[in-house]
């Protein structure tokens, strides 16, 4: 498996999708390839305008960093000023043309040399309203192509 | 009737099967009545920049209420309305043909975009998606 095609991406879709519903929030949801580059996006019904966006970059973000946006967003976390990573964090948010999206729900997608793939992400869950979040719902999507194609 | 993800992924799967026909890669994009994503596919090996450009020519048909390529009689610059493209009030604008918008009777539901092939072809792929689609209306 070195490349995401439009066949894997829409399983992952459907996956990330099937606990998006279960969430009870709807949401939308992005695959992007190793460049970075939308190969399928869905907006489920009920979704806002502001997801669609946001559901690229995430993917976007996990792909560029080749990390999770939690990651990025632990970055950035005023709590963590001056300790690990001191301000320099602050310097990622103005990269990539503001595209960095530094809000948890992004995954990078890897091969089994470890090498980043492509990147999912979600927005539209709220973080911790419930059990799920968007980051659970990428989790799904990663968890279908595995599945499928290992 | 309003624009829902099932009627997209349904717009998609027929115009990428007619882009498949013509031997193209393309980029399909459906946004609702307000020009909001609501899904978007990039066949396998499709160039990266058909992703917005689909997407635009999409919002462009949706909004206008018009195809994208009617757009481009607002540049004439003997008409009334010449400079609105020069305006910079957004960035989604494009006179490229390859969108149309997707009506049930009179209303505008939404739009589709693509991008790929020559404009010609994008509007062809188009067509024959809405034309399987919504055939049976």
């Amino acid at each position: 498996m070195k490349e995401i095609t439009l066949e894997m991406a829409e399983k992952m879709l459907e996956a990330a999708e099937r606990w998006a519903e279960l969430s009870g929030f709807p949401s939308s949801i992005a695959v992007v390839d190793k460049a970075g580059a939308v190969i399928a996006i869905h907006r489920m019904d009920g979704a806002g305008p502001m997801t669609t966006d946001i559901s690229i970059n995430k993917a976007f973000t996990a792909v560029y960093s080749g990390a999770p946006t939690l990651m990025l967003a632990r970055a950035i976390d005023p709590r963590m000023m001056g300790k690990t990573l001191g301000s320099g964090g602050l310097g990622l948010l103005t990269q990539a043309k503001l595209r960095l999206m530094f809000i948890p729900g992004g995954n990078p997608l890897r091969d089994e040399e470890m090498g980043v793939i492509g990147g999912i992400g979600c927005s539209g869950i709220p973080d911790g309203v419930g059990e799920i979040s968007d980051t659970t719902a990428v989790q799904a999507g990663y968890a279908a192509l595995y599945d499928e194609y290992d | 009737m309003v624009m829902n993800i099932d009627i997209a992924k349904k717009v998609i799967k027929a115009a990428i099967k007619q882009a498949q026909e013509m031997d193209r890669l393309c980029s399909v994009a459906i946004v609702d009545d307000r020009g909001v994503l609501v899904a978007l596919h990039r066949m396998d090996h499709a160039p990266i920049p058909t992703v917005d450009i689909a997407r635009d020519k999409a919002w462009t048909a949706s909004t206008f209420r018009m195809p994208s390529s009617d757009i481009g009689k607002f540049g004439d610059p003997s008409t009334p309305g010449f400079g609105f493209n020069t305006q910079n009030w957004n960035d989604r604008l494009t006179t490229i043909p390859g969108g149309l918008p997707i009506q049930d009777g009179d209303e505008v539901i939404g739009g589709v975009g693509v991008s790929g092939g020559t404009p010609e072809e994008d509007v062809t792929v188009c067509r024959a998606a809405l034309a399987t689609v919504f055939a049976s209306n």
